[in-house]
């Protein structure tokens, strides 16, 4: 096609290109007169698929040339426009290297007479269904001598309102740009790094020291999150955590965190109704606070209480899911995964049972930390049973009430008890028990307002509560009964600091004043084992939590709060604290 | 076997229905039309801009754009009336997995009307998502950015 163009212009050294400044001219004028209407249409429509060659090899990646299916009439047509573009793009870049006066004229009746030429290849080459909007987008030619090459030039280049290089972006979505930390070029296309953390610090009553008030620190979590984008229907997604500063290499460092991996799996992106989440580590969906735990999504210090024993957030298991959206504003997400274990850690044998008999081990489920210590283990293939558990959440934006949304789940297994469990009072194996957990959550924000309210309400269900090891552990004051649950309600107040005082360092300040109630109670009746059972009241907690939390952005927040805690032991519960923190997620 | 079919048979049907990718809930042809509909549109900046044309009188303008979720980009249009207010906000393609809540009929509504002199942030005329608040955040931020660009270049 290439050479007919030349030997047309007469002129065969020229390359290829018709853009070629100085055969067009001559080309277009003697063949824009009527006698040669027809042969210019043919020539025209020959040069143009020759740049949509080069074109589509340009403009290749775009969301619907890489469809697997067959193309429809629509997206040929969307790809004709491009092209298209493409080419006067290209245009008003030569126009702008400066092009003679006496050329212009000529120029603007072959763009005329191409844009014709085009647009009669694509009726020609379509059907009749093809959308209206689509057949005429082109736009009008100035007529000869009315205007001026700068003109004509910003006609076709209006600036690009994110800057000239993302004209381009739509056509390569991938999110090369701040793929590290938000704020530089990722080193590998695809791959994004995020990181969010948070420290505490001020003073906390010791219960272990009757109560002492004693100041410290604590470098709460670092968290990595690494992701990487495999193409657009398979994402990788991670979590890596270091909490409280790191771990010890020997029993004399003074470091006694973790570092874990808190999650890390790959969503196959199916349809926006069916999703599957394979087999991998992910959080589980069973509260609000478990799914979006960073320091910037809750205002205490610490984590809200119900979310530290109840359902102890950060859940997460080994798991498997399938999600997606049930209806508009409600989304459902069931996940298989390795059911919560009676077994509070420590040492295991190579059979993967607890230490035998008598030799003794930790109960997962207690009256004091509820299931805190039962979330099953994530590595070295160490979980203690084959039992699974089955969770089913839902969560809602409800369109008839803006500004609220909530979640509900069901968490069900049909047994916690672990391999080889027994009774410390005579070494009697503990059978089966299973674990049912009820939870609803929501949060609403009074629309027009800085009004903010939270709710939380969790119901753990024991099925058989004498095959707990909590119940069979010689101690008297920390068994469980058929039930533990709590409940919270908060309060909190948006208060946007820029009416006051400005941007303050470059950034809108806002202040969130808040309070939380939280009622847990961990030792109700139904209590069955081999245990006495004196329980003493410390199952039974209230806490109090008033403070403020500054964001100088949403990603950053700095807090403060009071917590006051009360239960029902003779001696208290001792852990009152003032702390203030730091948090950010980016 | 007889699990496989009741499980599987519901889960291929659903994938076979909608063969279009899972994120992208539009297309730029037929966010077009939603938001004018029978209009022609005329390209003013490739593959971004367009004019909306009824009878030959300029009825809007239609954006496409796109701004970060929390890591991976999010694809939506805005289509602008002749007064420079906004007619519709839509979500072609949002690719994380969580935060997809700013697809919400419901929530894009409330960018109905706005204009260049709107507050425009989320807090104060816009809702905020709890569990998008990144996303949330940014497609705010962009519908400003689109009304902004209208003010000073296209008005």
């Amino acid at each position: 096609m290439r050479r007919k163009q030349r030997a047309a212009s007469g002129q065969g050294g020229e390359s290829g290109s018709i853009f070629a400044s100085r055969a067009r001219p001559v080309y277009f004028n003697v063949l824009a007169r009527k006698r040669y209407r027809g042969l210019t249409c043919a020539l025209t429509a020959a040069s143009f698929l020759a740049l949509a060659e080069s074109g589509a090899l340009a403009g290749e990646a775009t969301l619907q040339g890489r469809s697997a299916a067959q193309p429809s009439y629509e997206q040929l047509l969307e790809k004709l426009d491009r092209m298209e573009a493409r080419m006067r793009a290209l245009e008003s870049e030569l126009h702008r290297k400066g092009e003679a006066d006496a050329n212009h004229g000529s120029k603007a009746r072959a763009a005329a007479t191409r844009g014709k030429a085009a647009n009669g290849t694509a009726e020609a080459s379509t059907a009749a269904g093809a959308p209206e909007s689509q057949q005429s987008a082109t736009v009008e030619p100035p007529p000869p001598g009315k205007r001026t090459p700068g003109e004509v030039s910003r006609l076709y280049e209006a600036p690009g309102f994110l800057g000239a290089r993302e004209t381009t972006l739509l056509e390569a979505p991938r999110p090369a740009d701040t793929g590290l930390f938000g704020a530089a070029p990722s080193p590998v296309p695809g791959l994004v790094i995020g990181a969010y953390g948070e420290f505490a610090f001020g003073a906390l009553q010791n219960p272990a020291a009757n109560g002492q008030w004693q100041t410290g620190f604590d470098t709460t979590r670092l968290v990595l999150t690494p992701s990487y984008l495999f193409n657009d229907n398979i994402i990788f997604n991670s979590e890596i955590e270091w909490e409280h500063g790191g771990i010890a290499t020997d029993a004399d460092d003074k470091l006694t965190g973790e570092i874990n991996i808190e999650q890390a799996w790959v969503d196959f992106r199916i349809t926006p109704y069916f999703n599957i989440r394979a087999p991998g580590i992910d959080l589980v969906p069973i509260d609000w606070l478990n799914l979006y735990h960073e320091p910037t999504r809750y205002y205490s210090v610490l984590r809200p209480e119900l979310n530290r024993g109840l359902i102890p957030s950060t859940w997460r298991a080994p798991a498997a899911s399938i999600w997606g959206q049930l209806i508009e504003g409600v989304n459902y997400q069931f996940q298989v995964n390795s059911a919560l274990e009676d077994f509070g850690g420590g040492p295991i044998t190579d059979a993967r049972t607890p230490l035998p008999f008598p030799i003794g081990y930790n109960p997962g489920i207690t009256g004091i930390a509820a299931v805190r210590a039962a979330r099953a283990p994530i590595g070295s293939f160490r979980q203690l049973s084959n039992y699974l558990g089955y969770i089913f959440r839902l969560s809602y934006a409800p369109t008839f009430l803006p500004g609220f949304d909530g979640g509900t789940s069901v968490y069900f297994t049909p047994s916690t008890t672990p391999r080889g469990a027994y009774s410390q009072l005579n070494g009697a194996p503990l059978g089966r028990s299973s674990l049912t957990i009820l939870e609803t959550d929501f949060r609403y924000h009074v629309p027009d307002t800085g009004l903010e309210f939270r709710g939380e309400f969790a119901d753990i269900l024991i099925g058989n509560p004498a095959n707990l090891r909590v119940n069979n552990d010689l101690d008297p004051f920390n068994n469980v009964g058929k039930s533990l649950w709590g409940a919270s309600g908060e309060v909190a107040y948006h208060l946007p600091l820029s009416p006051f005082f400005g941007p303050i360092l470059g950034s809108n300040w806002e202040a969130v004043p808040f309070y939380r109630y939280t009622y847990q109670n961990f030792q109700t009746g139904g209590f069955a084992g081999t245990d006495l059972n004196f329980p003493v009241g410390f199952g039974r907690t209230q806490f109090h939590v008033a403070g403020i939390a500054v964001f100088p952005t949403p990603e950053l927040v700095l807090k403060l709060n009071y917590l006051r805690a009360i239960d029902a032991a003779p001696g208290g519960i001792n852990s009152n604290s003032v702390l203030g923190g730091l948090g950010f997620y980016f | 076997m007889d699990g496989w079919i009741r499980w599987g048979a519901p889960a291929a049907a659903i994938a076979v229905a909608f063969p279009a990718y899972a994120y992208q809930y539009s297309t730029v042809g037929a966010a077009q039309q939603q938001a004018f509909p029978g209009a022609r549109f005329e390209e003013i900046q490739p593959q971004r801009v367009w004019k909306a044309l009824v009878g030959g009188r300029v009825t809007g303008y239609f954006f496409v754009d796109h701004v970060i979720g929390k890591h991976l980009y999010i694809d939506y249009s805005v289509a602008l009336g002749a007064d420079g207010r906004v007619r519709r906000v839509e979500i072609l393609t949002y690719r994380e997995s969580y935060g997809f809540e700013v697809a919400n009929a419901g929530w894009l509504a409330q960018f109905t009307g706005k204009s260049s002199g709107s507050a425009l942030a989320v807090g104060q005329d816009i809702r905020n998502i709890s569990g998008a608040t990144l996303s949330s955040r940014h497609v705010t931020e962009g519908v400003k950015r689109i009304l902004a660009y209208y003010a000073t270049r296209l008005r």
